[in-house]
């Protein structure tokens, strides 16, 4: 049996794996960006009631393998609280939980790296506190993130394959579970790592690309 | 008129640093003034009482007819003196996101909101800058990035320009350049303080000079001061760099 003949006799399973694995990339891209930027932000301003609580929670969760994570949460906790919990839920809560911290690290990092400078120079050309933030604080900041945004965002793509270890449904279990069948171990995982090689290239490449067109020297050497 | 009197400043490290010890200083519009000084004796904290980016401790400061005193309630707002009083960085820090059209319109547009584009085309054209529109900052060379400060600062028409060690990266060819630029500019009425370490040029442009020392000014008078100080400190720094 070939590929192309698998993944053709397959293609519901696959679909929906491929369908559940970007919900979850979905959930945990979306509260990850808004919720860590809001809180970077707030880390940035309020440094130490908001900065240092979510310094510490992210040193502590740096501390732990995302697998490890996913697993407590899945198995010790939910027997602890005497609680049953959707797989798909708790991968997502540990992923997007995992991803708020990592841009809020970035997004409070790039703000107090700001140059305050470059917000004086706009203060005496007469430039409004309102403008100062909107034309020159968040596209200098936007511009120095994207790029890292990008990858952590291609990494948290990356960790969702963790999901199918707590019998989430996602495209990897869905491979696992039809090499069980057909046992062409060989045309499944490549087939897997084609698919992720074109959904993840793209977004490195891209990564690459903000991180050239728009991170300038702010030196100005 | 712009006018400090008296201004003190500290700062608090591993012990306190006076920063401006009883400081008084007059920028007279049309005139060019030169701030003179050794590394870190407080000209550029002086520039920011100045400009109002850092509030002195005490004294006053006088921007025509508003009167600034200090120390300053910290829960009161101040009537902003920018762009009537601007400044041009030692570092220029000019937005590196924007070309340099951006840097110098979105400073314009705040000020302005007719006749943008003649003005932007007026200062390019003066300062040579015409080819360089499109570019970024990091797309130029030192002297062109700062042209393009003293152009974002200039086209605001502001009444006193300050001028922070500005000409510490050029060469000799840049620094005639921007002696010239200076004389035109204070012929329009703009009164000018230059902090510099080039005393030719402070010799040159200067009207008046005062020479700072351990944040207190300790000689002031015309140009001529450079030619024969009255004090040994000032005598000193020369000796030093006037070479």
């Amino acid at each position: 049996m070939s590929v192309i003949e698998i993944i053709s006799k397959y293609r519901v399973e696959f679909l929906l794996g491929l369908l559940t694995t970007l919900k979850l990339c979905s959930i945990i891209w979306l509260i990850g960006i808004i919720v860590g930027a809001l809180l970077g932000i707030a880390g940035s301003k309020w440094k130490k009631a908001v900065g240092m609580p979510s310094r510490l929670a992210s040193f502590v969760l740096s501390g732990v393998p995302i697998l490890v994570l996913l697993f407590w949460l899945h198995y010790p906790l939910q027997s602890m609280l005497g609680v049953v919990i959707d797989p798909f839920l708790t991968a997502a809560l540990a992923l997007t939980t995992v991803n708020v911290f990592l841009v809020a690290d970035t997004i409070r990092n790039a703000m107090l790296d700001f140059p305050l400078q470059f917000s004086q120079a706009a203060k005496v050309c007469g430039i409004s506190g309102r403008d100062i933030v909107l034309r020159i604080q968040i596209p200098i900041i936007l511009r120095q993130v994207l790029s890292g945004l990008l990858l952590i965002q291609v990494n948290m793509l990356q960790a969702t394959l963790f999901a199918s270890l707590i019998s989430v449904d996602e495209i990897f279990r869905i491979a696992q579970r039809v090499n069980s069948e057909v046992y062409r171990p060989v045309e499944i995982y490549t087939a897997l790592a084609f698919l992720f090689l074109i959904v993840c290239l793209p977004l490195n490449g891209l990564s690459l690309w903000l991180k050239a067109k728009y991170t300038r020297d702010f030196s100005e050497k | 008129m712009l006018r400090c009197y008296n201004l003190r400043k500290s700062y608090q490290s591993t012990e306190r640093i006076d920063a401006l010890n009883d400081v008084s200083l007059t920028v007279n519009p049309g005139e060019i003034s030169v701030l003179v000084g050794p590394s870190g004796c407080g000209k550029s904290t002086l520039i920011r009482s100045l400009a109002l980016l850092d509030l002195p401790d005490e004294g006053k400061i006088e921007v025509d007819n508003i009167s600034y005193n200090f120390p300053f309630p910290p829960d009161k707002e101040f009537i902003k003196p920018w762009p009537k009083i601007t400044v041009v960085f030692q570092q220029l820090f000019l937005w590196p996101h924007l070309t340099v059209r951006g840097n110098i319109t979105l400073a314009l547009k705040t000020a302005m909101s007719n006749g943008i584009e003649n003005r932007y085309e007026e200062y390019i054209t003066r300062f040579g800058l015409n080819d360089l529109s499109n570019r970024y900052p990091n797309q130029l060379s030192i002297g062109q990035r700062q042209r393009v400060a003293i152009v974002r600062a200039l086209v605001l028409k502001p009444k006193y320009l300050l001028l922070d060690e500005i000409t510490s990266a050029l060469d000799v060819q840049h620094i005639n350049r921007l002696m010239e630029d200076m004389k035109e500019i204070r012929n329009e009425g703009t009164g000018i303080l230059l902090v510099t370490h080039l005393i030719g040029m402070a010799k040159q442009i200067g009207q008046q000079v005062y020479f700072m020392d351990q944040g207190r000014i300790i000689e002031q008078g015309g140009a001529e001061s450079l030619r024969q100080p009255k004090t040994e400190g000032l005598r000193k720094f020369l000796s030093i760099v006037d070479v």
